[in-house]
């Protein structure tokens, strides 16, 4: 079972008076299984946080925990833009992130391309697909490389509204069908609550503000009475936290 | 109920009317004007020197069966020019990718050769035609040296806005997703430089084509080059005529057949761009977008 | 269960390496370098000169400057400068009209298959050829490099305008024409603001083809002008003399080019954001 153990993470950028930090004394775990978002305005860390979680950048201070059983967990990423590599094929696209580079590898990336609905288009190139299918690679990118835990900024955010829709419905089958710990990024509510166990909340300056569980029961339509008033009531939650920098 | 009309078949007169008002029309007149013009006014200029185009194509295919008053003939002149531009641009491509790659790597590196590559860039090929010949005499030294330090600079300037251009959000994927650092190099810095790769090959040849010609016409005794410059020394207007066309065609020629071909293979994987039939617009594009890269006509 | 495994423990990443201050960066990453390699240049030359090149092949900077002084206080500069670019402006000036002329014509298509061979062709050309012709026809008459700088950078200023004629913004176009503005003002407000980019370009690089194809032409058949000068100087194995010639070239074409021509176009576009390139 996988497990992200977070302990007062900070991260600051330039010092002395100028310096501006981006996550203060953030600490949370997330046990398996769970798909957490984390909700925040522009600026709240998001995005830092991610960062510091996929090696990118180094923490002022605190310690990352990402562990499977004990060992070493395997983590996949989807990114706010599909980031595929444009002069690669799909499939060498994914073959590009498999550790070894066999058949079974290759059968892996079909499947999960198949779980995309773009089994049939293996042989194209990025350039030639609209953005809604680039973006379903970059997820069975993801999951082709089996990971204990996944991570993904945004990766809806420059969809239009009804894509979006359909590949929030295909993330949740693949979640549901491979139970991975994925945290999960938005500043969309509405997105959070039709997909997570539980949100977390940021605040300017990089702390968190709240740290919530919804319990309804899956599958979740933003149509739903019970999902809307849910988000309803987070979104009244929010009214009395100070989320933006005064 | 409704009649229809048949329409009537077009008069012949109709059909070229209609003929005439089309592009292709167009082309093939003012090919046919200029060669007209060509013949019928050419012996009205105050001078002897301009052949009439019937000259200039006999004197053309007879080139093209190999029969020349030169000491070389078509093939040979060109073969000789073709070895001294591959040997250069090798050499030039040897250096110049290093440098290139290494400036856009380091600030530091990247202002100590800058300026020169500035210069570089602007320095006339002829300026490098007329300095190696005094200082390597007439040979296969001088034309050798005049592609390198023709080509060198479009060789590096390439270079350097490929490494500058490597996406960062990629290479950031590439370390998330733990790559190697061969496999990152391999598949995500390589693929993002082939279009530079590719720009300095065709800009750096381009520059080390005229700047040879120019070599061999002031530094050398061979070579195409020196071929059209010993037609005009022989006052025989017609080799002169005859060997630029033949340096036009071979342009052409390089274009066709080996860079579109290319550049179709490289540029596989990008689906909005449009086989470019015009490379003056490409020129052109290429030029507003950035300043200085590309060759200049200088000759 | 708790093995680490992304060693981020970063704690005592503390920055106490004091933060460069700007100017010491700046001299560091650009200045040092870059005096580095002017002085790297001037230690292979000084050293070329003699030991990889006969010093009288490769004469030291300040024979050259001697000489370039020499070639200015003699009255030779002015002299031979002036006809070149006396030169430059008239053939800059026809092939601007010819051009520009050709280029809005070929917003039909017909006019753009009449002439689009004829562009592509001159623009792939290597100016010698024009060069070697136009000197063998002229002689030694100032006409001929005239000739060569119409025929080469003329269709730099078609491309230029033609491209910019098709990318015309039909929007302003239709908005002034909602707007009753008359043709007149719809020329002197929208087309031409908007094309004048695309004829500066063309007129920048035009000049800089100008000046190349001009000192070739002048190589090949002139009794005066820059290119002139070189050819005598290369003739006579002059080669601090070359050098003298070729330095001046540069200094002009430099200054013209980037000082006066880009100031004034910098003037012009005073009002963009971002420069034309």
């Amino acid at each position: 079972m996988a497990e992200i153990d977070i302990n007062h993470l900070n991260k600051q950028f330039g010092t002395g008076p100028d310096s501006v930090s981006a996550l203060q004394d953030v600490s949370f775990t997330v046990a398996g299984h769970t798909l957490v978002s984390i909700v925040g305005p522009s600026g709240c860390g998001k995005s830092t946080l991610l960062n510091i979680l996929s090696g990118i950048e180094t923490p002022t201070s605190g310690t990352v925990r990402i562990t499977e059983n004990g060992g070493d967990a395997r983590v996949g990423y989807v990114f706010q833009s599909a980031r595929l590599l444009p002069w690669r094929t799909v499939m060498d696209n994914l073959m590009f992130v498999q550790k070894a580079q066999d058949r079974s590898a290759g059968e892996r990336c079909q499947r999960f391309l198949d779980m995309v609905h773009l089994g049939d288009r293996t042989e194209s190139f990025p350039g030639e697909l609209s953005g809604g299918m680039q973006q379903r690679v970059g997820i069975a990118r993801a999951f082709s490389i089996e990971p204990d835990v996944l991570f993904m900024d945004e990766p809806f955010s420059h969809l239009d509204a009804i894509t979006a829709r359909s590949l929030r419905k295909e993330l949740h089958e693949m979640w549901k069908a491979t139970e991975k710990t994925v945290l999960f990024v938005t500043h969309d509510v509405g997105e959070a609550v039709e997909l997570s166990n539980r949100i977390l909340v940021f605040a300017a300056g990089g702390k968190i503000a709240d740290d919530m569980t919804i319990d309804l029961p899956f599958p979740r339509d933003a149509a739903d009475e019970a999902v809307a008033l849910t988000k309803v009531k987070v979104l009244k939650r929010f009214e009395n936290m100070n989320l933006i920098a005064s | 109920m409704t009649t229809v009309a048949t329409p009537l078949p077009p008069s012949p007169w109709q059909k070229a009317r209609t003929f005439a008002a089309t592009p292709r029309f167009a082309r093939i007149l003012s090919i046919m004007v200029f060669l007209l013009a060509w013949q019928f006014l050419a012996p009205l200029l105050p001078t002897d020197l301009i052949p009439a185009p019937l000259r200039v194509l006999q004197f053309m295919w007879d080139e093209v069966r190999a029969i020349t008053l030169a000491r070389a003939n078509l093939y040979e002149a060109f073969g000789i020019s073709l070895r001294r531009l591959a040997i250069g641009f090798a050499l030039a491509f040897g250096v110049g990718v290093p440098v290139g790659l290494l400036m856009g790597v380091s600030r530091s590196i990247e202002n100590f050769f800058q300026d020169f590559v500035v210069v570089g860039l602007a320095m006339p090929s002829l300026v490098w035609a007329l300095l190696t010949g005094i200082w390597f005499g007439m040979g296969d030294t001088s034309p050798v040296v005049t592609v390198f330090l023709a080509a060198l600079p479009f060789v590096i300037i390439n270079m350097f806005e490929g490494v500058r251009d490597v996406p960062k959000d990629l290479t950031d994927m590439a370390a998330a997703f733990r790559i190697g650092r061969g496999r990152t190099i391999r598949h995500v810095i390589m693929g993002s430089l082939m279009p530079f790769f590719f720009a300095s090959l065709r800009y750096g040849l381009a520059n080390g084509w005229k700047g040879l010609v120019l070599a061999e016409v002031f530094a050398s005794t061979s070579g195409a080059g020196w071929t059209i410059q010993y037609w005009r020394d022989a006052h025989r207007a017609q080799g002169v005529f005859g060997y630029a066309l033949f340096f036009v065609l071979f342009a052409l020629l390089l274009e066709r057949l080996v860079f579109q071909r290319l550049s179709r293979r490289v540029f596989r994987w990008r689906p909005e761009i449009v086989s470019v039939n015009s490379t003056a617009a490409q020129a052109v594009a290429d030029e507003t977008m950035r300043d200085g890269d590309r060759p200049d006509e200088d000759g | 269960m708790t093995t680490q495994t992304d060693t981020t423990t970063a704690e005592t990443v503390a920055e106490d390496v004091p933060v460069e201050s700007q100017f010491r960066r700046d001299l560091r990453t650009r200045w040092i370098p870059r005096f580095a390699g002017y002085i790297a240049f001037l230690l292979f030359w000084d050293w070329a000169s003699g030991g990889l090149i006969r010093a009288q092949l490769l004469p030291g900077p300040l024979t050259i400057l001697e000489e370039m002084w020499g070639i200015v206080a003699s009255g030779e500069l002015w002299n031979h400068f002036g006809s070149t670019l006396r030169k430059i402006g008239i053939g800059w000036v026809i092939a601007f009209a010819l051009g520009a002329a050709i280029g809005i014509s070929m917003r039909h298509p017909w006019w753009d298959g009449f002439f689009r061979d004829w562009v592509v062709t001159t623009m792939s050309t290597p100016g010698l050829v024009f060069a070697l012709i136009a000197a063998m026809i002229f002689g030694f008459s100032p006409v001929g490099p005239i000739v060569a700088i119409v025929v080469t950078s003329f269709a730099f200023f078609t491309v230029n305008i033609a491209e910019g004629v098709k990318a015309l913004p039909k929007d302003l176009f239709d908005m002034a024409r909602a707007f009753d503005v008359d043709s007149r003002r719809r020329l002197r407000h929208v087309v031409v603001p908007f094309l004048a980019p695309y004829i500066f370009a063309a007129m920048r690089y035009g000049f800089s083809i100008s000046w190349k194809i001009a000192t070739l032409t002048e190589l090949f058949g002139a009794s005066r002008g820059i290119g002139f000068m070189m050819r005598r100087e290369y003739q006579l194995f002059n080669m601090s003399g070359l050098l003298a010639w070729i330095f001046f070239f540069f200094a002009f074409a430099l200054l013209l080019e980037k000082v006066v021509l880009q100031r004034g176009i910098d003037h012009f576009f005073r009002w963009r954001q971002t420069a034309a390139t």
